[in-house]
């Protein structure tokens, strides 16, 4: 008997993304983003990016079908990302995703958008799937995140107090006249910088009552009245010493979390884990903690449906019930919903 | 033989139906403004155990509040899509109008902010389309209101309307329109008065550009009111209007040509509608080359209707399209 065929939508912010996958086997990952409608703005737009998923999530959902080469009559299980995210771009997929489980009477999972972004880690089948220390890191969160099992025991270890570390490169980037979005831009101008240049605040590092949170602002701040202080700075300089400082506390509290819990290995999914640096430093540290390093490949890093669909498929295999009809999406769900009932 | 499945989520009901050639097989609905998300699929679930077999789906496509909306628009056709089965859209408007048996009248939904989004009706035929306007300009045409409350859309009544649309029926554009990255905006004064006369030659040079001394003598003036955009220390674009008695005129509004569709020309009339609202004024106007299709929509999206047509206004074979927005 073959595995189970499912299908992740995901619409929380600004990518409109469709995956499909057989067990823990990838089939298609498609990916739409409004991103380009929301650089203008300097940030994303919600009833922007509301427009953009309905105007797209039919043709990406073509695109998934073909891609993996099924119909939509053989998926068995539907999944969708029921928070947190934003209510009116989350509601679009939602929706869609409960008229494709009515239409063709076939289950739909209502599943936490954290979980999913370190779940997509089962995707490399090659792996035995073990506890592990998650490091979540994109323009919306911030968080590292305990997983004993994936389908019933995840829980937030720590977050952001205030800006997401995304975010933080955002309007570090805006500050210093970069292009939105800001972290592949400062990832490539801290290249050329000296990363040692500034000593930049780590904020909350020697905080016994936020082990495992962090705190941007004050780090924004440092930058703008720096630049304040001294404005002919070498950009270089700022954004690598700003991207050091960023890089160096997310680490410092995910292997702490590692060594704290006995994980033996880190996952670190969303879009900052794209950041040159913070690959290399981590694989740096990791290696020091004898912590594994997981890493997803950058398609499946960022907002994506594959991981919807892989957390489905898990919950599947575990035995978990599907949602009720009528599945409700939530703007601020925490991870006590790993699945949404 | 056709069997109807019919939604519509554009006002705080959410109305479900199947309706077999015009026999309504079942119909429900429930009245909720905030949760047409959980409400819809369960309402669709109960329809499929009485009808299980639906040959198409007809959608409400609004005008209606936005995120509710979509609900049912994206729930429609991915049931249609699932179903391999086909969908169409109709005016959530007309079918709160298909119960109506007056001669004239008009139906309107909330759209906040004072605003109604409205469409009027002649011996139950829409006469325009639907559209945004402040309540009192509704009031104003003297002819019965129906609003939601009074009649609310029918998916029963969905499946014997016409129409075929394909899209949302916004009317409104995105409310979030932050002001565009690195322009900052402020009152013109006489240093500007060079730069922005130069803009002005660069940009109208066919349809007899204001001199600098003609700039000079606006920005003498008491009831004017003038604004540049600057980006990186230059003028990218100005802006000016006038009081007229009871009315304000916007005079003009000019964006460097490389910096359009920026959201600096949105700005600005966003600057000029706040202004005219401080100096008390019944309304603001504007005039509009015909053919200025680019203009037109960012006037209408922000409560403009057109008044009428001034001919040779620009100079011969250049009309004007006067248009007024209620304040």
């Amino acid at each position: 008997m073959s595995e189970p065929l499912v299908l992740g939508i995901e619409t929380s912010c600004d990518e409109t993304a469709i995956g499909i996958v057989r067990g823990r086997t990838l089939l298609a990952n498609v990916i739409l983003s409004s991103v380009e409608e929301h650089a203008r703005f300097g940030g994303v737009v919600p009833e922007i990016a509301s427009r953009a998923h309905l105007e797209a999530i039919h043709s990406v959902l073509t695109r998934a079908l073909a891609e993996a080469n099924v119909s939509i009559n053989d998926i068995d299980a539907f999944g969708v990302t029921a928070g947190p995210g934003l209510i009116g771009a989350l509601l679009v997929g939602v929706s869609s995703a409960s008229a494709l489980s009515l239409a063709l009477d076939k289950p739909l999972y209502g599943v936490n958008h954290l979980s999913a972004h370190l779940a997509v880690d089962a995707l490399d089948s090659s792996h035995e799937l073990s506890p592990a220390i998650g490091l979540l890191v994109s323009g919306g969160h911030s968080s590292i995140i305990k997983v004993s099992d994936f389908a019933s025991d995840v829980t937030v270890l720590g977050s952001t107090i205030d800006d997401a570390a995304g975010e933080a490169f955002d309007k570090i980037a805006r500050i210093l006249q970069l292009e939105f979005p800001g972290g592949p831009a400062i990832d490539r101008v801290a290249r050329e910088g000296n990363a040692s240049a500034i000593d930049f605040p780590r904020g909350l590092t020697n905080d016994s009552e936020h082990v495992y949170d962090f705190s941007f602002s004050g780090l924004k701040t440092a930058v703008a009245r720096y630049l304040q202080k001294v404005p002919n700075a070498v950009v270089a300089d700022v954004a690598a010493s700003f991207q050091e400082a960023i890089v160096d506390v997310l680490l410092e509290k995910a292997i702490a979390a590692a060594n704290a819990f006995g994980m033996e290995e880190l996952i670190i999914a969303g879009g900052v884990a794209a950041n040159s640096r913070l690959r290399q430093v981590a694989a740096q540290r990791c290696a020091e903690s004898k912590v594994r390093l997981r890493i997803p490949p950058m398609p499946l890093c960022t907002d994506n449906g594959a991981m919807v669909a892989a957390l489905t498929s898990l919950a599947l295999s575990h035995g978990v019930p599907s949602s009720s009809v009528g599945l409700e999406a939530q703007s601020s769900m925490g991870l006590s919903h790993v699945f949404w009932a | 033989m056709t069997t109807s499945l019919a939604i519509d989520t554009s006002t705080s009901r959410t109305t479900v139906a199947v309706v077999k050639n015009g026999n309504v097989l079942a119909s429900l609905h429930h009245d909720d403004p905030v949760a047409h998300g959980e409400i819809l699929p369960r309402l669709v679930a109960q329809l499929l155990q009485t009808e299980n077999s639906i040959d198409d789906v007809v959608i409400g496509m609004g005008p209606g509040p936005f995120t509710g909306l979509r609900v049912g628009i994206v729930f429609g056709q991915s049931f249609a899509f699932a179903r391999n089965i086909p969908w169409r859209g109709i005016c959530s408007l007309d079918s709160m109008a298909s119960e109506i048996n007056v001669p004239r009248f008009i139906v309107a939904i909330d759209a906040r902010r004072k605003e109604l989004f409205w469409a009027q009706y002649e011996n139950g035929v829409r006469v325009n389309e639907p559209q945004v306007a402040l309540e009192k300009v509704v009031e104003r045409f003297a002819l019965p209101i129906y609003r939601e409350g009074d009649v609310f859309p029918s998916a029963a009544m969905m499946p014997g309307i016409t129409g075929d649309i394909r899209e949302p029926i916004y009317i409104r554009r995105p409310d979030a329109y932050p002001a565009p990255e690195g322009v900052s905006f402020r009152a013109m004064n006489a240093m500007d008065i060079v730069p922005v006369a130069s803009l002005e030659k660069a940009i109208y040079a066919d349809e007899d550009p204001w001199s600098i001394d003609q700039f000079k003598e606006e920005l003498a003036l008491k009831d004017r009111y003038y604004l540049v955009a600057e980006k990186a220390g230059v003028v990218v674009g100005y802006c000016g209007a006038m009081l007229a008695g009871e009315l304000a005129d916007i005079l003009t509004i000019t964006v460097d040509s490389s910096l359009r569709r920026n959201g600096i020309g949105r700005e600005f009339l966003k600057r000029l509608i706040d202004w005219a609202r401080n100096k008390k004024v019944e309304a603001l106007m504007l005039e509009v080359r015909v053919g200025n299709d680019a203009a037109q929509p960012l006037y209408t999206s922000n409560g403009f209707y057109p008044l009428n047509i001034r001919e040779d206004y620009y100079g011969p074979g250049l009309d004007a399209r006067v248009m007024r927005k209620d304040l």
